[in-house]
């Protein structure tokens, strides 16, 4: 491009993603902000036709508007997989983002959240405190609340209505290999027991269970946001300790995670030191289903319940695993699949999305509750701490009955109800 | 000092329309009308004034009665997927119809739904297909494009050489004139009487004014269909064997062709479908109907394919693989990105019988000019789509893919075809109307449009050039006297762009 407006920026590095856009719109009917919203600039080809203008100078870093349209993404990537064109979305946009940043503050409660997450002594305390209050019944008091401190209330109540299950004893031969497990931070603080479901589904099913000491935050919320020196902060360390453990796979049970972790080779690509190591770590990287799919995996006990799945963005469009899931859920005797209309939708939840664009997120979650409704089913399996948390608010405030879980946590309880 | 002026006009405008669609649905800023100011041929960028989304048919009416009463121009648009410039509005206002997307009723006896204009092509398909029941017109932007826009374009698609364009598939519609008043246009339970007025709105490119329902027909599912794919290491031979198929008497549902480039670029992308890599030209052909006679006809078209050449004659084995071949075609103009950030896509319709020849003529342009052309095209009624993939911000290369894209136009004119199958004349083929239509035949449409929209506001300076108007803006007499004066014309009437 000649005369570019700003150079030396991760969005000018970002050109050849944004020139390979031919604007032939067939991402338009896949975008859930464009479907709500109903403007192009809330679309993938008018927010890469944003970023074009912002090289071009068309349009200065500074605008408002721009950032508007640019932080109404959700980040889901659906338009990926419909781009003839190949056009790395996901990478355009983090790039746009980081840019932006320069010029424009990002929200005040998006700072603070970033701000723990990239500090485990902050973090830790702030997890611990949740994991208390979630004990309680304040969240599911004030979960009808309006705004945003209802619907948080609502998210942490909804963490704490998983599946009963009995405990089972398992010995793992680990005849399919070392397996590092990746434990997040949400996960690790509000879903502890879906993390031990993780490890116990993993022996049931010939893995060999190892820790990886030293590992953090997947920086994902990160970059997503723009911040990609901390993501990048982050990733360095997650990869130092991966490598530590001597895994052949890493599991990791949030999608969204999982995907920045596939991607450390694309984050740290201008890192000579560290570069060929992200590839390498990235390449070890699977969702758990995936892990669980190549095994069988195992059957287990009957689970007689009637369960749909919603597909997270970030398993389907950025990892591109839309099988594995299903398989997993197919190896339980007696649960009934409903399928969900607009499964491949996102659920409105987009990391910390939720809590800073309210609306468009309330928006985007309408629908689906409304096709969860349909399908009468009792749970909603959906492998990411964000989907399961924005569901599961979402199913408490609509006063639905059905409850969101991971589908680890039905596989753990089907081979929990095993012999029994 | 006429900005202070414009602008404060441009404010209450905005105001008045945000009064009637709400304040979120008016864009007046420039920075959130640059994504308005281009449709699928973003080499053209026109900005408008103001951008305006009307939600219901109440609203697009209130919205084009307080044009009409300020006198100011417009440009109706629907998904912005248009390949021709089509819905470019250059400091004026755009009105969008996305959001009218509202499937109103369906009549599955008589096979008929009545949609509103911003309806997606492909989601009305996948409404009606439970029932056995689909929506004919399909062309390759079906999974964006709108049924408004399929009306302003009389749109196509790859399964018009056996079922019709859009005009062979709308009873009637309901529409608003630039002037405020609503119409009815054909008839949505029976044959019409007098003029066909709707088979004139079908096609007008948005010049007559803004559909607010269109009652469309229906076609039942046909009990058997079988794709077949035909590929050869000779153009020459693929556009032989084209014709061949057609002179056998067969009509394919559909009869694709895509060469060597294209079947590369869609072999790299998400939509890959399984196409030889190292042929120089496929055939994507649909046969449908009832399953005997599909089935005779389909050996027939296999024996005409390997008798003239082909390698290979693959059927699709089932509904999977059938898509698959089709996401392909239907694709390739959006995997061009893969080749170079800008692209150019013309839309000539040639004499079927001298495909061989026209394929010739555009591949020594292309060496000529040193460009790669990339032919994907409606091979069954001769509708070529020759894409060129280049880098606008070279001004050199630019030259060069311009030059060459005129010469293959020019050729295909000079070989008795039209400048547009499905694509429409927008801003981008105004410049060759007068080569193929006498001056009195533009003469006629200015004045059909005057019908529909004396005051010319309802997209302005599209289709017909308006130095071509005005030049027949005088008495009858003198109209006359210059008609004898004007160079005979290159074709005497285009030929129809689809064959029927």
């Amino acid at each position: 491009m000649p005369g570019c407006a700003l150079p030396g920026t991760p969005l000018a590095d970002a050109l050849p993603g944004i020139n390979a856009c031919v604007h032939c719109g067939f991402c338009l009917q896949a975008c859930p902000t464009y479907l709500n919203l109903e403007d192009e600039n809330d679309s993938p080809r008018g927010r890469i036709f944003l970023m074009r203008s912002l090289l071009e100078g068309t349009v200065g870093p500074n605008d408002p508007s721009v950032k508007e349209h640019i932080d109404q993404c959700l980040g889901c990537r659906a338009c990926e997989p419909v781009c003839p064109s190949g056009v790395p979305y996901g990478q355009l946009l983090e790039a746009t983002r980081a840019t932006l940043r320069e010029h424009q503050s990002i929200s005040p409660i998006a700072r603070l959240i970033l701000f723990v997450f990239a500090r485990p002594w902050l973090l830790r305390p702030a997890m611990f405190f949740s994991r208390i209050l979630a004990a309680t019944p304040i969240p599911t008091v004030l979960s009808g609340l309006k705004g945003r401190l209802g619907f948080a209330m609502a998210m942490l109540a909804s963490t704490g209505r998983s599946i009963e299950r009995a405990r089972y004893d398992v010995r793992s031969r680990g005849e399919r290999g070392k397996v590092a497990t990746l434990r997040g931070c949400v996960m690790d603080g509000l879903f502890g027991a879906t993390n031990r479901a993780t490890n116990r589904v993993l022996e049931v099913n010939g893995y060999r269970v190892v820790d990886a000491p030293g590992q953090q935050c997947c920086g994902a919320l990160h970059a997503h946001a723009g911040d990609l020196e901390n993501a990048r902060k982050l990733a360095r360390r997650n990869i130092a300790a991966f490598e530590r453990s001597g895994a052949e796979f890493i599991a990791v049970n949030a999608a969204g995670c999982g995907a920045i972790m596939k991607e450390y080779g694309h984050l740290l690509k201008d890192d000579p030191e560290w570069r060929d190591r992200a590839l390498a770590i990235g390449s070890r990287v699977r969702d758990i289903s995936e892990l669980l799919a190549a095994a069988g995996p195992r059957v287990g006990g009957p689970l007689p319940m009637r369960v749909t799945y919603q597909a997270p963005c970030h398993l389907q469009h950025a990892q591109r695993v839309t099988q594995a899931p299903l398989t997993m859920l197919a190896a339980i005797p007696g649960l009934e699949l409903v399928p969900l209309h607009d499964s491949d939708q996102c659920c409105g939840s987009a990391g910390i999305y939720n809590l800073i664009e309210p609306d468009t997120s309330d928006a985007v979650l309408e629908p689906k509750l409304a096709n969860i409704r349909a399908t009468h089913a009792s749970w909603v399996a959906t492998g990411n701490p964000g989907c399961l948390m924005q569901i599961g608010a979402g199913l408490i405030r609509a006063d639905m009955g059905a409850k969101a879980i991971h589908p680890v946590d039905l596989l753990d309880a089907s081979y929990a109800a095993y012999g029994q | 000092m006429t900005q202070p002026s414009a602008s404060t006009q441009r404010a209450s405008v905005s105001a008045r329309l945000a009064d009637i669609v709400g304040e979120r649905h008016v864009l007046s800023r420039p920075s959130e009308l640059l994504v308005y100011n281009s449709d699928g041929l973003p080499g053209y960028r026109r900005q408008p004034s103001i951008a305006v989304f009307p939600g219901s048919r109440e609203e697009t009416i209130a919205v084009v009665r307080l044009l009409a009463e300020e006198e100011l121009p417009f440009v109706p648009r629907g998904a912005g997927t248009g390949l021709s410039g089509g819905a470019l509005a250059d400091d004026i206002i755009v009105v969008g119809l996305h959001r009218l997307k509202k499937i109103l009723s369906l009549d599955i006896d008589n096979r008929r739904a009545t949609v509103e204009p911003g309806v997606v092509n492909l989601r009305l398909n996948r409404h009606v297909a439970p029932l056995g029941l689909l929506y004919a017109p399909d062309p390759s932007s079906e999974a964006a494009c709108t049924i408004g826009g399929n009306i302003a374009e009389n749109a196509g698609g790859p399964h018009c050489l056996k079922y019709g364009v859009t005009l062979n598939h709308v009873h009637a519609m309901t529409v608003v004139l630039p002037s405020g008043e609503v119409v009815e246009l054909g008839s949505r339970t029976g044959e019409r009487d007098g003029y066909d007025l709707r088979g004139a709105f079908i096609g007008s490119e948005g010049c007559f004014g803004v559909a607010l329902d269109v009652t469309v027909r229906l076609t039942p599912k046909p009990q058997t269909v079988r794709t077949l794919l035909a590929d050869f290491t000779s153009v020459d031979d693929a556009a032989r064997v084209t014709s061949a198929i057609i002179a056998s008497g067969i009509v394919p549902a559909a009869l694709e062709f895509m060469d060597g480039p294209t079947i590369r670029v869609v072999e790299d992308s998400i939509y890959a479908a399984g196409y030889p890599r190292d042929a120089e030209a496929v055939l994507l052909i649909e046969l449908d109907g009832i399953e005997a006679g599909v089935d005779a006809d389909l050996e027939v078209v296999r024996r005409i394919c390997l008798d003239g050449g082909a390698r290979n004659v693959k059927v699709a084995r089932d509904d999977i693989e059938r898509a698959k071949l089709w996401q392909g075609r239907k694709k390739a103009f959006g995997a061009m990105g893969r080749l170079a950030p800008h692209l150019i896509v013309q839309d000539a319709v040639i004499p079927r019988t001298k495909l061989p020849e026209i394929l010739q003529t555009i591949h020594a342009i292309s060496e000529k000019h040193g460009v790669l052309v990339c032919n994907v095209f409606h091979a069954g009624d001769g509708n070529l789509h020759p894409n060129i993939a280049y880098s606008a911000d070279n001004a050199e290369e630019s030259k060069r893919v311009h030059k060459a894209m005129t010469e293959i136009m020019n050729a295909c004119i000079d070989a008795g075809g039209s400048i547009t199958g499905e694509h429409g004349v927008g801003l981008d083929k105004m410049g060759y109307m007068e080569s193929i239509f006498p001056a009195s035949s533009l003469n006629a449409m200015c004045e059909l449009r005057s019908v529909f929209d004396p005051g010319r506001r309802s997209n302005p300076g599209k289709v017909v050039p308006v130095h071509s108007c005005k030049e027949w803006h005088g008495v009858k007499s003198a109209r006359e006297t210059s008609a004898a004066t004007v160079p005979p014309p290159l074709a005497a009437e285009p030929s129809r762009p689809v064959a029927q």
